[in-house]
């Protein structure tokens, strides 16, 4: 009877499928899915002047063609110190502190001050309210996506957001920390003011500094060999001379593998020394250095900034996910595993596509030279690539490399903390540059040109040649639309990619598969802090579910092992039933 | 050059000895008494202390004279957080009451190394720029500002706006007469808006004792031990069940023979019975254990 019944089986199926066809089966049609609200390419709200080449307060600023370029009174006070220039100038800033930065005494007499004071603070962005289901101060890194971050900002003045009506943050506190710049060979004091909740210090990776100042305070940032971290609400300075110049890297050493990530780590230049030289101490934002150098300027055009950063959006929710700073603090410490952590966003200077577009765009004219200055900030490897030009590595980790030893070439590889000069050179020779245009750059680690894995995201940005860029830094691109790009449904994977590719809706959605409104009902407000993925979730998901109690283990543990030990005591019984049964049994041909 | 750097880096060391983390009562506070005025009630010195919307004469509509003079002292640091679990930064006080138009006089005490500010949000704007009054510095400091408030019944949000510090504690309510709907989040006087969720209470581990421990099908049963696991447990059972059956079954072989059937039902549900009290007393002696804990 058994034996008949895969017969009767394959027999039924047969009947079934040949019955008739009323209707042969048809796919559902192509349905449009409505993007939401784009938003425009440039909204930064930036006065057009502040573009412009300019001086201020005698500070040579140069043109920055970016949607969202610095505030030329910012770095005036950069450049001159806060106590050097006019209290309008200061008041035009940004918020800079009135003691954010004081530059006086010209030891050697050569034309620029060698005692500076830089004053940093400690933020918190898209940081959790007890009172309200949603962060502040938001610092987006692309549309509707807010992580939270902790960054070394120049100390500010004033509120941390734009207006009191606005949560968002006051334009100096952002992702990145700030590239700092020093000259070779003066006194820098390095007051860290730690206006956050945790502890934190600074570690000059790179930088020359003594292990111990001469006050017998350590001087090294690592709270298990040098000296205490700092505690919120104390302040250190940290006293250098650096003797070595060359581009370097400052972090935090307190828990480095969760606040490095966090976002506690920044480029940090030391500028060869020049008579009358006057670096510009902070470049908010990473980029275009506006004011570069006179070490620089002797052989480069134009100097950027380029800090690539990667967030595991589960160690970046955790500040979001409480407000009880203990409770903060465990889920930080003792519950985030990175060993489990994989990175879901990838930034260059604090975004991602599309908005690296707005501020990290390097603007280049042809046969021109620029120094580019890379920090590989990600939690793993980094394989840099420039389309249509090979630049040349002249310096690695902050020191030359021997002119003849200098490798020009398209992808650069760079370890984790590790730093690249290189030189960009667009004469269109074939090899060096292949011309005007709109070039893409970026990492070539593949997951790193995505956001949480939606392409294309993460630290994509130009090389656009000033033929190609409008003057308010738009670029005049020739491909597809970038308006999905400038959507929260896109990011949140409710807009087919292809949708308008083909025109005639070949590569869109099928009807019933997705939202065709998925805009209705997004919101300007993020969910509640508490309705994210709290950072307790994935690792609870790893642990056996705790409704299985230990008792119940044991009970079903012991009824099994009574079970075997039966089996194994009646094991000939059980092997001969086994015999018995006909499917296990081949039929013998 | 060379010499002058000494003496720099020298006078580094002064500074940094200053501001450490040592003795609290021997800081002397920098007094911002020497402020610049910007105008419009806004006054700023190099030194980072600022006042912004100082008003000393300038009557708010529907007073028709200031009802009277008062002085307030706020003090903040994080030393103000410890009455409150959980915070980092605080001031000394989280509520104030004035009368209808009293020109108030707010001495601000930070005791911190980093700036706090006491800002206050919601006055009429035609009077106080953006509506706030504020002062600002970087402690150990003291700064002074004055205020006149206005005729209605309203209470006003006194914080610092650095970036979650008022999440974290600095969060306070000036009430002006009969004051109007309290702000949530204010240490000590009003809740979270979002209470925090602290997961499971998680009791405290007992050590246990060699003598005291029963069979260890027991020390399992007893659930509140939660670090357990599950998988050991089981696989505890697994080997109990696999290698103690035949033991069991040659003891009670040996202990029935010759009985009756009833004989047999009898000792068995004796069995059970003391295995039951056993484990209840054990159960007993260590609830008692962690209720002396």
């Amino acid at each position: 009877m058994l034996r008949h019944s895969p017969a009767i089986l394959t027999a039924s199926l047969i009947v079934t499928l040949s019955t008739p066809a009323v209707a042969v089966f048809k796919a559902p049609p192509t349905v449009k899915v409505e993007p939401g609200q784009a938003e425009p390419f440039c909204n930064s709200g930036a006065p057009p002047e502040w573009r412009k080449a300019q001086v201020i307060e005698g500070v040579a600023v140069q043109e920055s063609r970016s949607c969202n370029p610095d505030n030329p009174n910012d770095i005036a006070a950069f450049v001159k110190g806060t106590n050097n220039i006019s209290m309008e100038t200061l008041m035009d800033t940004s918020n800079v502190a009135a003691d954010a930065l004081t530059l006086t005494n010209d030891i050697d007499k050569d034309g620029d001050p060698d005692h500076y004071v830089i004053r940093l603070e400690i933020m918190e962005l898209n940081g959790h309210s007890p009172d309200f289901p949603g962060v502040v101060p938001t610092f987006d890194i692309a549309p509707g996506i807010q992580p939270s971050f902790w960054v070394f900002t120049p100390k500010s003045r004033d509120m941390s957001t734009r207006s009191f009506a606005s949560a968002e943050a006051n334009p100096l506190l952002r992702m990145p920390s700030p590239p700092i710049r020093v000259e070779q060979g003066d006194v820098v004091w390095l007051v860290v003011e730690n206006s956050h909740y945790f502890p934190h210090s600074i570690h000059l990776h790179g930088v020359d500094h003594p292990f111990m100042d001469h006050s017998g305070e350590g001087n090294d940032g690592v709270g298990q060999t040098s000296e205490m971290d700092i505690m919120p609400g104390q302040s250190k300075t940290y006293v250098i001379r650096p003797r070595h110049p060359g581009t370097m890297y400052y972090h935090c050493h307190v828990q480095p593998h969760t606040h490095i990530p966090m976002g506690l780590a920044g480029i940090f230049v030391v500028e060869e020394n020049r008579p009358n030289n006057w670096p510009q101490v902070f470049n908010v934002g990473a980029g275009q250095v506006r004011h570069p150098s006179v070490a620089v300027l002797e052989k480069y055009k134009q100097e950027y900034d380029l800090h690539y950063q990667s967030v595991d959006k589960e160690l970046h929710s955790i500040p979001q996910s409480a407000n009880d700073v203990r409770l903060v603090a465990k889920k930080m410490n003792q519950e985030y595993d990175i060993t489990d952590s994989t990175d879901d966003y990838f930034l260059l200077n604090g975004r991602a596509f599309p908005y690296t577009l707005r501020e990290s765009m390097i603007v280049v004219n042809p046969s021109e030279k620029t120094k580019i200055r890379v920090l590989n900030g990600h939690t793993e490897h980094l394989a840099l690539h420039i389309h249509g030009h090979k630049a040349t590595e002249t310096d690695y980790d902050g020191v030359p490399m021997n002119p003849a030893a200098q490798v020009t070439r398209d992808v650069y590889s760079m370890a984790p903390a590790q730093r690249l000069d290189l030189a960009l050179d667009t004469t269109n020779d074939g090899l060096h540059s292949y011309g005007s245009g709109l070039w893409m750059f970026h990492d070539h680690t593949e997951k790193a040109f995505t956001t949480n894995g939606m392409g294309e995201g993460g630290s994509i940005s130009l090389v656009a040649f000033k033929d190609y860029v409008e003057e308010n830094g738009t670029p005049k691109s020739h491909g597809m639309d970038l308006k999905p790009y400038f959507t929260k449904e896109f990011w949140e994977r409710k807009l087919p990619v292809w949708q308008e590719h083909m025109g005639d809706g070949s590569l869109g959605a099928p009807a019933g598969t997705m939202d065709t409104k998925p805009g209705i009902n997004s919101g300007n407000e993020l969910p509640p802090p508490q309705a994210q993925p709290a950072a307790g979730t994935p690792l609870a998901g790893t642990a056996p579910s705790p409704s299985q109690g230990s008792g119940g283990g044991l009970f079903s543990g012991l009824l099994l092992g009574i079970a075997a030990y039966f089996l194994f005591q009646n094991r000939e019984k059980v092997l001969a039933l086994i015999g018995q049964i006909p499917l296990l049994n081949k039929p013998k041909q | 050059m060379n010499k002058l750097n000494g003496s720099l880096l020298g006078a580094a060391l002064f500074l940094t000895a200053g501001p450490g983390l040592t003795a609290e009562k021997s800081e002397t506070l920098v007094e911002h008494n020497m402020l610049m005025n910007h105008g419009g009630g806004h006054l700023m010195d190099m030194e980072g202390g600022m006042v912004m919307g100082q008003n000393k004469d300038t009557l708010p509509p529907g007073c028709g004279r200031i009802s009277g003079d008062e002085a307030i002292t706020v003090r903040a640091g994080h030393k103000y957080a410890k009455d409150y679990p959980g915070t980092m930064f605080g001031f000394d006080k989280h509520e104030w009451r004035v009368k209808p138009c009293t020109r108030l006089t707010v001495t601000f005490i930070n005791e911190d190394h980093v700036r706090h500010q006491w800002m206050m949000h919601g006055l009429p704007k035609f009077i106080y720029d953006k509506g706030m009054f504020h002062l600002e510095m970087t402690g150990p400091a003291k700064i002074t500002g004055t205020l006149i408030l206005p005729a209605e019944d309203k209470t006003y949000l006194v914080h610092c706006d650095i970036a979650q510090h008022m999440e974290k504690g600095m969060k306070a309510q000036l009430i002006v007469g009969k004051g109007s709907a309290p702000f949530p989040s204010i240490p000590g006087i009003t809740d979270l808006a979002i209470a925090d969720d602290y997961g499971p209470k998680v009791a405290d581990s007992v050590k246990i004792t060699p003598a005291a421990a029963p069979a260890p099908g027991a020390t399992a049963v007893n659930a509140p031990s939660p670090p357990a696991s599950g998988n050991n447990t089981f696989l505890l059972g697994l080997i109990l069940g696999a290698f103690g059956m035949p033991l069991a079954i040659r003891y009670y072989r040996r202990r029935f023979e010759g009985m009756a059937g009833s004989q047999v039902f009898e000792q068995v549900l004796n069995d059970l019975r003391s295995t039951v009290d056993k484990i209840i007393g054990y159960l007993t002696t260590l609830i008692g254990r962690v209720g002396k804990k």
